[in-house]
């Protein structure tokens, strides 16, 4: 009797907030997710991959982020059951794509980086061929597609061949076909390239939700700053190895911020006047003017910019913005570059 | 510890989760299921349909089959208008079947000859082999596709073969069974085209593939044999029935006897099979257009029914070189005609002809297996 009543309890609690997804799903289920270990695979005298670790989590979004030529698109491929690996491990859900191939793809959903489409067919039928190719029953396909449709703003479009499509407009066809199956690995080449703000925004909150479902997101993308919106890991590839797999944003790291003030001239006497070194932000060498203009100083950890932010307002520079001048993401991926170099 | 009961709750959704994705069964390479068949080939018709001038390509290949049906019988009636009856019909038979034939053969490696590596370079091709349709069923629905656009031109020349039919002379039974072996053999040239559409990287590379190798077993095939027509001759000795002074003239006094001497013979029976293998020897032979109408004489496909199979029989036993009307005597007469066999040559042609089909169809198959091991030079995988 009383266990009844404690079953409520915590069942009724979780689901308003879209949060538990991953706590109730996620958890009893442990092997899912992605998991590579020493992965190798050479085209060739070409190391395309030379080594990665990575394990992205159920219910997480994790970003891959790399230079141009790193082997993002290879390790997709390779994930999404399209290449054998030389040497390594890869574990989709549970499963090996190389070794049981069926099962690991009927639970990944790949978008590759160039989504070619059947010009001719609608995007409908797009939909509706991959429902068909997943064998989902046609009446369930059709409420899907109706679905995916209205989830990535194409309703409007349903019917009209591919052809009269944007970039973008296709690239979230892609989405939608890649989604068609609910698979429970997303695997994404760039999917925000070619689209406008609003889809971006759209796309990560889509991303959000479906991770918030338990599933599992492989994001790459070039665009940092989005991807630091969405991504809650990151795994880091260079010439075909994982550099880190993890952005360290807890200790005080020197850091880049960007000053703003109403009156340029003001904010850099104040700042010249309590020590701190500046630097303008757009190369310029005239003198400061009172004008609108910024400041970029280099700060350790958030503790001393609260700080000085409080310090600044307090002696009555016009600070207009405050912020750091690059992401987490891009001052971990530039470190990574000037390791490189 | 009553805390851990709903946790437990969570295990008996499990299973219910872990069926929501459609059931996966070990389907392997060969896997063949109609649905998934049935996918890749509305796709891919859907396709064609739509993006091709398919319409168009119907309408000129219905005139250009009609007119030249036309002119045909224009020609029979100004040329042959004395015996007109019993042969135009056969003729223009003859010539619309070898007329469809030839198209068909002349388009239908362009049909098939991209469907691999054309939706590799679109991008397409992935897409569909992440899914759960077996490298078979996407093989086996692109053929298919591209076997009913072939099909398609193939009812678009009925009309003619039928009015051919009605001139008379050829039984009804030969329509269908032309149509049939035609059917079969642009089947065939499309298995070739998605071999090679699946073993090069270049559209125009497969294409130029499918052609040649249509062209190898059509034009070649002639040239060979006629290449090969003096080096299957031998000189032996046979008996020959003739005058031994000579060549028995006509009207000599000389008269015929039975005697041993060297002669070049020509052993076509080593070599027939390349006319065997002919698409349009496949066609003739198979037709079955003379036994069946044993009045009508002059009929070009039982004339090169006829000759093919004689050509198969080689040299007979006993040369006839007796021209001056002695009578040939009846013990001999056996050995000097030749055994020609009625065993039909279409089966071997058509089923050669096939075997090159299926042979595209195996490469097409397992070049679409994934995850791939190797990656043709300068293609990617997307």
């Amino acid at each position: 009797m009383t266990s009844i009543v404690d079953d409520d309890g915590p069942a009724a609690g979780p689901p308003p907030g879209a949060a538990p997804g991953p706590s109730t799903s996620g958890s009893p289920t442990p092997p899912a997710g992605i998991v590579v270990r020493g992965l190798r695979r050479s085209f060739g005298s070409v190391h395309a991959l030379d080594g990665v670790d990575l394990q992205a989590r159920a219910g997480a979004v994790t970003a891959l982020v790399g230079p141009n030529g790193s082997g993002k698109t290879t390790l997709l491929l390779v994930l999404a059951g399209l290449l054998v690996p030389d040497s390594g491990d890869v574990r989709i859900g549970g499963f090996d794509p190389v070794a049981d191939g069926r099962s690991a793809r009927a639970r990944t959903g790949w978008m590759p980086d160039t989504f070619g489409t059947w010009d001719s067919l609608t995007s409908r039928e797009v939909l509706l061929t991959f429902a068909a190719a997943y064998r989902i029953p046609p009446a369930q396909a059709r409420t899907r597609v109706d679905e995916l449709l209205a989830t990535v703003h194409l309703t409007e479009f349903a019917d009209r061949p591919a052809s009269v499509l944007s970039r973008g407009q296709k690239q979230r066809l892609g989405l939608a076909r890649a989604l068609v199956h609910s698979p429970d690995v997303l695997l994404l080449d760039e999917p925000a390239s070619g689209l406008d703000p609003r889809s971006r925004v759209d796309l990560r909150l889509l991303l959000r939700r479906l991770a918030d479902e338990g599933r599992t997101v492989l994001v790459s993308s070039h665009v940092l700053s989005e991807l630091e919106e969405m991504a809650d890991d990151a795994v880091f590839l260079s010439r075909g190895r994982t550099v880190s797999s993890s952005v360290d944003s807890s200790g005080p790291a020197p850091r880049t911020w960007h000053l703003r003030a109403l009156a340029l001239d003001a904010a850099t006497a104040w700042l010249t006047s309590v020590g701190m070194t500046w630097r303008p932000d757009d190369d310029s060498l005239t003198p400061p003017r009172p004008v609108p203009g910024g400041v970029l100083l280099e700060l350790d950890g958030d503790e001393s910019a609260a700080r000085l932010l409080r310090d600044a307002v307090a002696a009555g520079v016009p600070v207009l913005s405050f912020a750091p001048a690059t992401g987490l993401l891009e001052q971990a991926y530039l470190a990574l570059d000037e390791e490189r170099t | 510890m009553t805390r851990t009961e709903p946790v437990g709750l969570d295990h008996p959704a499990d299973p219910v989760d872990d069926a929501a994705p459609p059931p996966v069964g070990r389907a392997g390479t060969w896997g063949l299921t109609w649905h998934g068949v049935r996918t890749v080939a509305v796709l891919d018709l859907r396709q064609r349909v739509r993006s091709t001038r398919w319409i168009v390509a119907l309408v000129v290949w219905f005139v250009v089959v009609g007119g030249i049906t036309l002119l045909t019988t224009g020609a029979l009636s100004e040329f042959g208008s004395a015996d007109r009856s019993p042969n135009s019909g056969p003729i223009l038979f003859a010539a619309v079947t070898a007329l469809v034939l030839g198209l068909g053969l002349l388009v239908t490696p362009t049909l098939s000859s991209t469907a691999v590596n054309g939706d590799r370079n679109a991008g397409t091709l992935a897409t569909l082999q992440v899914t759960l349709l077996t490298p078979a069923e996407i093989a086996t629905g692109k053929l298919l596709a591209a076997w009913s656009a072939a099909c398609a031109f193939l009812v678009t020349s009925l009309p003619f073969l039928v009015l051919a039919l009605t001139m008379g002379g050829t039984p009804a039974q030969a329509l269908v069974r032309v149509v049939l072996l035609v059917a079969l053999l642009l089947l065939a040239v499309c298995g070739v085209g998605l071999g090679f559409s699946a073993l090069v990287a270049r559209t125009a590379g497969s294409t130029v593939l499918a052609f040649i190798t249509v062209a190898a077993v059509t034009v070649l095939t002639p040239i060979l044999f006629g290449l090969t027509y003096a080096a299957t001759t031998t000189v032996e000795q046979v008996t020959v029935w003739g005058t031994q002074n000579g060549y028995g003239q006509v009207g000599s006094s000389d008269t015929c006897e039975v005697f041993t001497a060297e002669r070049g013979l020509t052993h076509t029976e080593r070599t027939w099979w390349l006319l065997g293998i002919n698409p349009f020897v496949v066609v003739a032979d198979g037709a079955g257009t003379a036994e069946l109408a044993p009045g009508v004489e002059g009929n070009p496909l039982s004339v090169i029914r006829d000759g093919v199979r004689e050509l198969r029989a080689g040299p007979a036993p006993m040369l006839d070189e007796c021209w001056n009307g002695t009578s040939t005597p009846v013990e001999i007469r056996d050995d000097l005609r030749k055994d020609v066999s009625t065993a039909p040559v279409w089966p071997w042609g058509l089923g050669a002809n096939l075997l090159l089909g299926v042979a595209g169809f195996v490469v097409a198959v397992r070049r679409l297996r994934i995850p791939q091991r190797n990656l043709a030079r300068g293609t990617r995988v997307a």
